[in-house]
Formats: C-alpha cells, structure tokens, sequence
C-alpha cells in the first residue's frame, strides 16, 4: 500500500496523525498552501478497507460516518470518490493538491510517493 | 442558489416548500447532466427512504393505528467551491412522517461557508444562512437515513416534534476544529439564529384549535467535543437557550404567551470493530407565561437519557439495542401532579416516556440499505401536540411500534 499525491507537492514524509487529519477532513491545505483534494475508493473497496484499518487505523465505518456528516450537514466537502486504483491514480497525477493511495503502484506514474511514519 | 441565501423570518410555509422543490428539481437536473467528471469544485449527493410504519396505542403516526407507509424521505445537496475561501452549499428534503412532522418540501440549510482560517491543526469556519443544528450526537444526520443509527432517533433527544425548530436556524454559526497530536481531536461548535414557524408548526407543538401566530425569538446554541488520540472514545457537552412567543388572533380562545427553553447535555461515543455504545443525558428546563390565560405561569424541569448499543455481526448486518427513559417533569416522575393539576384531564402517563428498541439493519449493496425496528413504548409525553395533547386517541399508558425503511444514496 503507498500513499500517493500530485507530483508537485513536495513531502517526502507524514506521520499516521498527519495523514488521519487529511483523511477526516480536518486539515484542507498542504505547508505550501495548495488546497488538498482527497480520492478515495468506495467504502466496500478491499483496498480502501486496508488503507483504513492499518494505515490510518480508523475503521472504515468511522470515516463513513465523518464523511456523510459533512456531506450532508453543510459543514463540508467529503472525498471524491472514484471506482478503481486505475482511475485514483489517473485522478492524482492530474489534479494539483491531490493525495490517494493505491495497493501496487507503476513506476512510471507521474506522482510523489509518501513515506508514512507512526 | 444564491437567491436561496437571501432569508427572512416571515416567510410563509408555502414559499419556503417552493424554495425547497426548487432546489430539488435543480439538483436532479444538475446531478443528471451537469457534472462533469472530475469537477471537485461541484458536488452533489442525495437519498431516498421509504418505508411502513405500525403504530398501535398512539397517535405517533396516525390517529386510527392503521399501517400507514408515511415514512418517506427524500433529500438531495449540492456544494459549489466558489474560490479558496467561500462555497455556497444547500440541502431541500422531502419529508412524510404523518403526525411526527408537517409533511412537505423544506430547505434544511442553504448557506455560505467562510474559510476563516486553517493551518495543519486548527480549522476556522464560519456559516451565514440557514445552518443545520451540529451541537448534538446526532442532529446533524438526523434526517439521513443511512446516517443515524435507527429510523425512529431517542424522542428524548429527538423528539419529531420539535424537529422542524431543533433542525437548524436562520442566522449564523462557527466551528473550530483543533487537532493536537498530544491530547486528541477537539471540535467546537457555536450557533445563533431563529426559525421562522408556519401555521402548521404552531399547531403541532400547541394544539389543534389555536388560531394565532407562532415565532421563535432566538436559539442559542453551543458544543465541545473531544476524542482521544487514537481513541475510539469521544465525548461531548452542549447547551441550548431558545424563546418562543405566541401572538394570539382577535377570535382566539388561547392567549399571548411566552415560551422559554434551556438545555444542557452530555454524550459519550464508543466505536470499535464491532462494538458500538453512545449515550445522551439531557436535562431540560421549560417556562411557559400565558396562553391559557394572561396570568398563567408553568414551570417545569425535564430529564432524557439514553443508551444504545449496536454490534456488527457481518460486513451486511448489525444489530441494535437501546434502553430510554424520559421525565417531562423530574419532580414529578410519575406524572400524578400533572393529573392531578389537570382536574384529570391529561392523565399521568403524559409526564413520561420509556422506550425499548431493537432493530436490525442489512447492507443490501454500496448504497442500498433495510433497516427494521421494533419499539416497545410506555408513556406518552413524547407525542405531538405537546401543550395540549391529544388525550382522546392517545389512552394508554403502553404502546408499541416497528417500522420498516429502504435507503438509497448517492
């Protein structure tokens, strides 16, 4: 599992506290000031399943949860949710500020890969 | 959708259901074919419920206990990304739920989202327009099926008669959020404002034969929440004050009254993998001076408390269980004064409520969920109208209910 963002965002490093804050919608800028666009795979995704239980360590439900408070409370904007790895990857590599994550990731993509630290 | 930011309290019901279908029909239209892929800075999403609903013994629903299949809701938001700083957002439901609210279109918020601040740990937002209520456990997800932890919430709390009121205001609202990487998560939420009350809203808190007019004054509102770093425990403390005033008409049998509420509460929230526990304890007091004459005055001091468990037993299905208890009065548990008060006319099983709830909910796909709940109820305060309550069809201390709802969303 590898988290990913756009190219032009230039962390090379993030700790899992970091990361929850992006994932839970709490933190919406990088250091440099882009706004963070986050994609994510539907909820039942295996791979987004993974992704939250043990590198996030937040139960997938508990995102739904945070997700759908905002998204229907006003509060604000949930991830955008795409269907495959293909197309998250696709997503990343062409939007400024995007972060994602994907199971195998091809060493010619167009991305800036995170190391995650505890 | 900026038209539909421009409020004023004295809009009348009918509007506001034009303003609401409005905003419906534009979403589908827009949802169908205006999104372009890709496009963060649109958003649209939405639900449809439907159900049946049993009631027998009560006037929860229906007055005659038929089953009756007026648990239908529809809702459907739209957020738009203006630049860095400013996004306009918007959601209008549909909603039938019989006697429990007015049926009908409704805007639950349409406002204007001012990125105040923001930095790694701290988020600064603030909200001008018509604002959902986010101070409670659950009321900001209380209209979302597929959000809330069972189709009919703790009347305690979530009482549908004050749904259209406790919702959300008109006016504005701010929310801090404050990461520590030492002590956990904090969110802090403040809100003003008021809602404007139809004719319909009136009578479903004061009683059927009013003729005059309703308005609430103000509502306060304010919540701090703390979860744990990387603790699956959160806890919560909020406060309310809110004013209401009735305006009698020239051929009214009730009088000018005023009406006062104060709250206070807590809650706890515990997720894990397949546990889940919550609980909210909630004392409210309420005054009230006139309306069965000039120099009537009522006071009284109310307790609601819940607990409620749900365990996941597979990726499809969970169960739930909650225990509640609820005390219009609390020096009067047992409602005798208020029989008594009343010559005998409302009899004691109006001063409480106790329910227990079971239920079940199965994930039919991604976003196609059934839940299904039974409710064993004793005590009846918690029905609508409130001031003067319906005493007729509503003559038993015990009653029961189990409902059936369908989810989509999207």
């Amino acid at each position: 599992m590898q988290v990913i963002t756009h190219a032009s965002i230039n962390v090379e490093s993030m700790t899992t506290s970091q990361l929850r804050r992006i994932y839970s919608i709490r933190q919406l800028r990088w250091a440099n000031k882009t706004p963070i666009v986050v994609f994510v795979l539907p909820s039942q995704h295996i791979i987004h399943k993974n992704f939250s239980k043990n590198i996030l360590n937040i139960f997938p439900y508990k995102l739904d949860r945070i997700w759908n408070k905002l998204t229907f409370s006003g509060l604000g904007v949930a991830p955008t949710v795409v269907q495959s790895q293909e197309e998250l990857l696709k997503a990343v590599s062409i939007t400024p500020g995007a972060i994602g994550y994907v199971d195998n990731l091809n060493k010619e993509a167009d991305v800036n890969v995170i190391k995650i630290s505890i | 959708m900026l038209m539909l930011l421009k409020f004023q309290y004295s809009i009348s019901d009918r509007t506001w259901n034009f303003y609401g279908l409005a905003l419906i029909a534009m979403l589908f239209i827009f949802k169908a074919y205006g999104q372009e892929e890709n496009n963060e800075a649109w958003q649209v999403h939405g639900f449809i419920a439907q159900g049946l609903i049993d009631v027998n013994g009560s006037s929860f629903v229906n007055n005659d206990g038929a089953l009756s299949a007026e648990l239908t809701e529809i809702g459907i938001n739209g957020s738009y990304q203006l630049n860095d700083y400013f996004r306009v957002t918007g959601q209008a439901v549909y909603l039938d739920g019989g006697n429990r609210y007015v049926e009908g279109a409704r805007i639950d918020y349409a406002l204007l989202d001012f990125g105040v601040y923001q930095d790694e740990k701290w988020l600064i937002n603030l909200y001008l327009g018509r604002f959902k209520n986010n101070n409670w456990l659950y009321s900001s997800t209380r209209d979302v099926p597929h959000a809330r932890p069972s189709i009919i919430l703790p009347q305690s709390k979530y009482f549908d008669g004050f749904r259209d009121i406790a919702m959300g205001s008109d006016g504005l609202s701010a929310k801090v959020v404050y990461s520590s990487d030492n002590f956990g998560d904090f969110d802090f939420y403040f809100s003003y404002g008021a809602s404007s009350l139809d004719t319909e809203d009136v009578k479903l808190l004061l009683g059927d034969l009013v003729q005059g007019k309703g308005k609430q004054d103000f509502d306060a509102q304010a919540s701090l929440y703390w979860q744990p770093l990387f603790s699956s425990w959160q806890f919560g403390v909020s406060v309310l004050d809110s004013d209401f005033n009735y305006e009698r008409s020239n051929t009214d049998f009730f009088y000018d009254a005023q009406f006062s509420f104060q709250q206070i509460s807590t809650n706890f929230l515990y997720e894990g993998e397949k546990w889940e526990f919550s609980g909210e304890l909630t004392q409210s007091k309420f005054t009230q001076a006139g309306f069965y004459f000039d120099d009537f005055k009522k006071g009284s001091t109310g307790v609601g408390v819940y607990l409620q468990s749900r365990y996941q037993y597979n990726n499809q299905l969970s169960l739930l269980l909650r225990a509640e208890k609820f005390y219009a009065d609390k020096k009067d548990k047992n409602g005798s004064k208020l029989e008594e008060n009343t010559g005998g006319a409302i009899p004691r099983y109006f001063g409480y409520q106790n329910d227990i709830t079971v239920g079940a909910s199965y994930q039919l796909a991604d976003n196609f969920r059934v839940d299904l709940e039974h409710h064993w109820v004793e005590g009846t305060s918690r029905l609508t109208p409130v001031v003067m309550p319906n005493t007729e069809v509503n003559d038993q201390r015990r009653w029961n209910m189990w409902a059936i709802q369908f989810m989509y969303w999207f």
